[in-house]
């Protein structure tokens, strides 16, 4: 039976589905890693962002978010994966800390979401264990305002999320890239819709604005996991550097 | 016997007989004082005698006969005119001893005569055998005179030196006599007289010397530093033009002022593509030259890239652009200049323009101004028509048939689905296409099989089994449909159903590449997730932008000269040539026709031929050919008289030493070079037999015998007769 999700969803499918492609491998879709705690808080708001960043932008997006585990080798085929919760998680077995070490060196992109969205929150706490295990002695490092991140679609000034709890996202570099994101404002909570289609979660302390900066910055973290520094090209840094200035 | 002491004894005598004399003063007899001074004077003379003990020495003497050293150049630059028009410098040195025959005859009967030729060495030589023709390959005027001072027969003195040149010393004095020369010739103690040959024909320009290194890099600027010399010419300015295939790419000018006069000029420009190219110096040639073929000079430069540049256009970001743009650059191979579209007409961004970082696409300055300064150009997932490009597609179509390279990556936007049937675009890419429509993509997953044609293909050669392991990649999601593949195309991957995955082939000079998925990550980062790693991704592409590029090392047929400088007239340029067809197989008895152009002559002359041995290779070897820049291509064709391919290299054919090149006269070196020794430079026709040669300083010393003159009976009685006949007279005269 379809669900009342599932049929509010289906606009987002027929949308993402308006081009001839090979298939969904051709689309991004989000992968979302399955842990032994609470694994989705915000099951609407990936479908939602993938709908909003198709809507806005060139690439083709699936609406539809790859539950999986990090041991899947399945996980190779999506190279955009979310870790989240607002709570902490158990602590992954060593193999698939191991796969997340693959994973990630081969170039896949990992965003980390505290839907807690609160400081030293429990889900950082696992998050942090987890980075420790994954890539040990390295640590996560602020991403500073003139990070291609911030420019890689919009030109963004801060962190935005549902709440603006954090000042800065980190980031743990692998590779000359940001192969893993930390967010700890619930990024995914400010697109998250009920199943009426009302959004779930007031955004503070700066409302719709904040809420709509908030889809930009998730328009620009898959812009960046598709591009990387494709902005930093010096073809675009005059004009970049001029619509700063205004 | 110290002077002193003879000088003593001399003055004792004096003053003995002065005293003695005193005694016969008072005498009034004139006569008798003279007798009787007389007497002691000679009394005192012969015990002196006795004292002294003098003696006779008879030596017998003859003078030695001296030595004269006449030297005569033959080195190869006595081969150019005395005079312009004129008979050869040989020829005239040959003329003056035929009409010095006299003179030296005369001189002979004076002197030792020693002749030699010089060149690089020095060796003796016959007058009447003096070389119409000479061959020495260089000139050492210092060494000739030193080695011929030093080599006298018999220990003769030398009398002096005799040179006939013109002057043209490429050794030690090539740029003057210096102090260390002067002292060496001043040490020879010996006159050198000069005779300058071709010093009518003085004026001369020259490219002396070209200093450029023997690789570039494409697109760099290159600057050539070329050394002119001038003798003979007023305060000038030259032109010095470089020229590519007899085409001009930089020119310059050089002032000259001085006699002789050295200039040095630069010349620059940017070579535009890679490859082997003769580039030739020109002078002008002035009227009067003595020597005009040194008034250019040649060389070969290897043109390479210092990185391939390359422009990605991507249609939409993917996973797919994602992998290409992050291996291409972590490649310090690459200079990637890459434009992605963000945002299509279609997109609502729910922003103003001034919150985006996205930049209008530069289509003219990309695809018109630029276009050529790219090595390959990428369209990956492209669709051309939102951006009105329909105008620069044809443009973008020359660039391949003039040399460029293109590669078309699949997806949605791309091949018959971008909607490029029937465009240029078309016409170069090695599938034909197909109407957009639905049928356009193909989603059926497609495992990868690698062609016969793609087991031997560089682009596909992923390890030493590379069947196996293009087998065991991820199987791709969907495939772009073409239409049938084109005579030129060869497919190297295609699916399990038989439809192409990877097609090469070439247009006009140009390679294109059609790669018909989108999924080539698949071979990166799920073949990663397979435990396979990237390995196979990243051989694949940096393969394919090689072979794509032309890199040398995977050009299926090759030229390459035996050196990159062959001697005029003498020595045959060979050709080694690998005939290996488009799917890099040998092709044994292959036809092989050489077409040679120079920079003087663009004609293509067939100079060579030969045929391809069993593993497809083959020597050429050219006729000998004259001073100039060559640029030999090779066809190669079959049996069946179809072509295998068609490959070029050049070569520069030129004297290797100076000699031939600064060959001017120097009559000014030979001036400072008799001066040096006190000699002088003579004219035709004076004769040598009348010069201020050095008589020598030695004597022989035969037998000598000493005959004592004092020590004998006679001396002792004429000393007791004086002695005797003194006392007696002054006895009688009445003194005591």
């Amino acid at each position: 039976m379809i669900s009342r999700r599932h049929l509010l969803g289906l606009p987002l499918l027929l949308a993402a589905g308006r081009s001839l492609a090979f298939g969904d491998a051709a689309r991004m879709t989000f992968a979302q890693l399955r842990h032994g705690g609470r694994w989705d808080p915000r099951p609407d708001g990936l479908s939602r962002l993938a709908w909003e960043i198709a809507r806005r932008t060139s690439i083709e997006t699936s609406p539809v978010v790859k539950a999986i585990a990090p041991s899947d080798p399945e996980l190779f085929r999506f190279p955009l994966a979310v870790l989240s919760s607002d709570q902490a998680f158990p602590p992954p077995a060593d193999n698939e800390v191991a796969e997340l070490r693959r994973y990630l060196s081969y170039g896949g992109f990992l965003l980390l979401d505290d839907a807690s969205a609160q400081r030293s929150s429990a889900f950082e706490l696992s998050a942090r264990q987890l980075m420790a295990r994954i890539a040990p002695g390295a640590q996560m490092q602020k991403v500073g305002r003139d990070h291609v991140l911030y420019k890689s679609f919009y030109l963004l000034d801060g962190p935005y999320g549902r709440v603006m709890s954090m000042p800065d996202l980190e980031a743990l570099e692998m590779g000359g890239r940001l192969g893993v994101l930390y967010s700890g404002n619930d990024l995914i909570g400010a697109m998250a819709r009920d199943s009426l289609g009302s959004w779930e979660f007031e955004v503070t302390p700066g409302g719709e604005r904040q809420r709509e900066y908030a889809v930009r910055l998730g328009v620009n973290i898959a812009m960046y996991a598709t591009c990387l520094d494709y902005k930093e090209d010096q073809v675009h840094i005059p004009f970049i550097m001029k619509r700063r200035r205004i | 016997m110290p002077a002193w002491v003879l000088a003593l004894a001399a003055t004792a005598l004096v003053a003995a007989v002065w005293f003695s004399f005193r005694g016969v003063r008072g005498e009034p007899s004139k006569g008798r004082r003279a007798l009787l001074l007389g007497f002691r004077v000679l009394a005192g003379l012969l015990l002196l005698a006795l004292l002294f003990e003098p003696g006779l020495e008879l030596r017998a003497e003859s003078r030695v006969r001296a030595r004269v050293a006449l030297l005569f150049d033959t080195s190869k630059s006595m081969k150019f005119p005395a005079s312009p028009g004129g008979p050869s410098r040989a020829e005239e040195l040959q003329r003056w001893s035929k009409d010095h025959a006299e003179d030296l005859g005369k001189l002979a009967s004076r002197f030792q005569l020693d002749f030699y030729g010089f060149d690089k060495e020095l060796q003796p030589l016959d007058l009447s055998r003096l070389p119409t023709d000479p061959q020495g390959p260089s000139t050492d005027l210092l060494g000739a005179v030193t080695g011929a001072a030093a080599n006298g027969t018999g220990g003769r003195p030398l009398a002096g030196l005799f040179i006939a040149s013109d002057g043209s010393d490429n050794a030690d004095l090539g740029s003057g006599v210096p102090a260390a020369a002067v002292q060496e010739l001043r040490k020879l103690d010996a006159p050198l007289f000069a005779l300058p040959i071709g010093a009518a024909a003085a004026k001369d320009l020259a490219i002396e010397k070209i200093a450029v290194d023997d690789f570039a890099f494409v697109r760099n600027m290159v600057t050539v530093d070329v050394f002119v010399s001038a003798r003979g010419f007023p305060v000038t300015d030259v032109p010095i033009t470089l020229t590519r295939d007899g085409q001009p790419v930089a020119q310059n000018t050089v002032h000259l002022s001085g006699d002789p006069a050295r200039g040095e000029v630069k010349l620059s420009f940017v070579p535009d593509r890679t490859g082997k190219f003769a580039f030739t110096v020109k002078a002008p040639v002035y009227e009067g030259e003595a020597i005009t073929q040194n008034n250019q000079k040649s060389f070969v430069l290897k043109v390479i890239r210092d990185r391939v540049r390359v422009l990605l256009v991507v249609g939409r970001p993917s996973w797919d652009v994602r992998f290409l743009r992050q291996l291409l650059k972590r490649d310090p191979n690459v200079d990637l200049i890459s434009f992605f579209i963000l945002r299509t007409p279609g997109d609502d961004p729910h922003s103003t323009q001034d919150e985006l970082s996205l930049i209008p696409f530069p289509t003219q300055e990309i695809f018109q101004e630029q276009l050529k300064t790219f090595d390959l150009v990428l369209f990956q997932n492209f669709n051309h028509r939102p951006y009105h490009m329909s105008q620069y597609l044809d443009g973008i179509a020359q660039y391949v048939r003039d040399g460029g390279a293109f590669a078309m990556i699949g997806g949605d936007q791309s091949f018959s689905a971008g909607d490029y049937a029937g465009t240029p675009i078309e016409e170069i890419l090695p599938v034909t296409l197909i109407p957009p429509g639905p049928t356009t993509i193909d989603e059926t997953p497609a495992k990868l099989i690698l062609t016969d044609a793609g087991l031997r293909h560089p682009v596909t050669e992923l390890s030493s089994s590379a069947a196996a392991s293009w087998a065991k990649l991820p199987e791709l999601p969907g495939l772009n449909t073409t239409g049938p593949l084109k005579p030129s195309g060869q497919t190297l991957l295609q699916s399990n159903q038989g439809r192409p995955v990877l097609v090469v082939g070439e247009a006009g000079r140009g390679r294109v590449l059609a790669l018909l998925t989108d999924s080539s990550w698949y071979w990166s980062f799920v073949a990663a997730g397979e435990s396979q790693g990237p390995r196979a991704y990243e051989t694949f592409w940096h393969s394919a932008i090689r072979w794509l590029v032309r890199d040398p090392a995977l050009t299926p047929m090759s030229v390459a000269s035996e050196r990159p400088s062959f001697e005029p007239g003498t020595e045959a340029p060979a050709l080694d040539v690998q005939v290996r067809g488009n799917d890099y197989q040998p092709v044994p008895g292959a036809k092989l026709q050489v077409m040679v152009t120079s920079a003087e002559d663009p004609v293509p002359h067939p100079l060579g031929a030969a045929v391809a041995g069993p593993d497809g290779s083959a020597r050429v070897a050219l006729p000998p050919l004259a001073a100039g820049a060559y640029k030999a291509t090779v066809t190669a064709r079959r049996a069946d008289g179809t072509t295998v391919g068609e490959a070029d290299d050049a070569f520069v054919v030129a004297p290797a030493t100076r000699e031939l090149t600064e060959a001017a006269p120097r009559p000014d070196l030979l001036q400072a070079m008799a001066q040096a020794t006190k000699g002088k430079v003579v004219d035709t026709g004076e004769q040598l037999s009348g010069l201020p040669w050095r008589d020598p300083a030695l004597v022989e010393v035969g037998q000598r015998t000493s005959k004592p003159l004092w020590d004998n009976w006679k001396v002792l009685v004429l000393l007791c007769l004086v002695a005797g006949a003194e006392w007696t007279l002054r006895r009688r005269w009445g003194y005591a």
